[in-house]
């Protein structure tokens, strides 16, 4: 078996110790951290990252809370607005529907006063008649001429019978 | 055995440039030559890969930072917050093992971790290296590390023996299951492809398939035993943390 073979056993460690510790030196002195630079960079770049996200998450929820904030006070203003109109409305409602019914009064009560003054009228006029009748039929049939008051004074006496 | 179709002839080493050094015979080798496409594959991907330094990562500099988590991983599971300073060799053993395996499965490559003197090597620093960072860490204390709680004491005289040994053969049994699990490995697949151009007519096939099949399990193998090398690394060092 050649492995016993001591003859390049001198050789094989000589050449081991060499090559083992170059590249020993090499990875421990360049390579490695090379590597474990470029780990730790991604690995800070992530937290990087990962913090800014956080932080933009934040703001963003600072931001919709604003918006929220301006919805509720918005609500509400519109609502009290929306109070005060309908109130400013219904007192015009109101107001206007008095002076019409004061005016619908008015008409009213005047109506009914020219109704009662031309009912005074009728009366009177019916009054006259009711002489002028009398006074015509009394005196054709009996030539007895009456005067206006004797008349107007019967009249008044038997006024409740025909009334 | 014919030497010429020995199946362990892939092993032999051959000197690519003879050195001298000091009396020794420190030649370039086939498995030096196999360490070096091994180390500059390792240092050239990783370094290369990630030479951009994007935050987001192209698909090779994700394969970097895989096998830098993976080991940094291990690691942390095993050993804790003690065991980042160990971090660079560990990482260093996984990819030397690990590339190397991979380097022998290209065909006509030399495995350098079917070398027992190579693992051996490897698992002794490691060894050595625990076994001091343990009396570091606790000094004359570290040997209660031999001693278990909680059995009854005419039972220590028994253990303690078995304890030591079994600290002692630690080296040897990560070596050892390193180079024995690529030596079958390549024995086998070498075997195979013999049956392949000796059998009659197109028989051949099916030892073919074998190894098409045996290639990937080799593959598999070759991560495996990289990952087993570097994960009683850390379980070693852990030890040398906490005893018993």
């Amino acid at each position: 078996m050649p492995q016993l073979n001591p003859e390049f056993f001198v050789s094989q460690l000589f050449w081991l110790a060499v090559f083992f510790t170059f590249l020993f030196v090499f990875l421990w002195r360049v390579s490695l951290p090379r590597i474990a630079t470029v780990l730790e960079r991604r690995q800070n770049k992530i937290d990087e990252n990962l913090s800014s996200a956080k932080e933009l998450q934040e703001q963003a929820m600072e931001i919709e809370k604003k918006i929220n904030d301006q919805i509720n006070k918005t609500k509400l203003e519109t609502d009290e607005k929306i109070k005060e109109t309908i109130n400013a409305l219904q007192e015009n409602v109101s107001s206007q529907l008095s002076s019409l019914d004061k005016d619908l009064e008015k008409k009213v009560s005047d109506a009914e006063k020219e109704i009662l003054k031309s009912k005074d009228d009728q009366m009177k006029n019916i009054n006259n008649e009711i002489v002028n009748i009398t006074k015509l039929t009394v005196g054709k049939i009996t030539d007895i001429e009456l005067s206006d008051n004797e008349l107007n004074k019967v009249i008044e006496t038997h006024k409740g019978n025909f009334n | 055995m014919a030497a010429k179709d020995s199946p362990l002839k892939q092993f032999e080493i051959d000197p690519i440039s003879n050195i001298e050094l000091g009396g020794y015979n420190i030649s370039f080798t086939n498995s030096s030559f196999a360490m070096l496409i091994t180390v500059l594959v390792i240092t050239l991907f990783l370094t290369l890969t990630v030479n951009t330094r994007s935050i987001i990562p192209s698909r090779m500099q994700l394969i970097s930072e895989l096998m830098y988590n993976f080991i940094a991983q291990l690691l942390s599971d095993t050993v804790g917050d003690n065991g980042k300073r160990y971090f660079p060799f560990v990482f260093s053993l996984f990819m030397f093992v690990l590339i190397g395996n991979m380097v022998g499965m290209i065909p006509y490559q030399f495995t350098f971790t079917s070398h027992i003197i190579v693992t051996f090597a490897l698992a002794a620093v490691v060894f050595i290296g625990v076994t001091i960072l343990g009396f570091i860490n606790h000094g004359i204390k570290f040997f209660t590390f031999f001693y278990i709680p909680g059995v009854p004491f005419y039972m220590h005289p028994l253990l303690i023996p078995i304890e030591v040994i079994s600290y002692l053969s630690r080296p040897i049994s990560l070596s050892v299951r390193l180079f024995a699990n690529m030596l079958a490995g390549h024995t086998l697949l070498k075997v195979f492809a013999g049956f392949v151009v000796s059998m009659p007519f197109f028989t051949g096939v099916f030892p073919l398939a074998f190894i098409v099949a045996l290639t990937g399990l080799e593959i598999l193998i070759a991560f495996l035993q990289a990952y087993v090398f570097a994960i009683l690394t850390c379980l070693y060092i852990n030890d040398a943390y906490h005893l018993h």
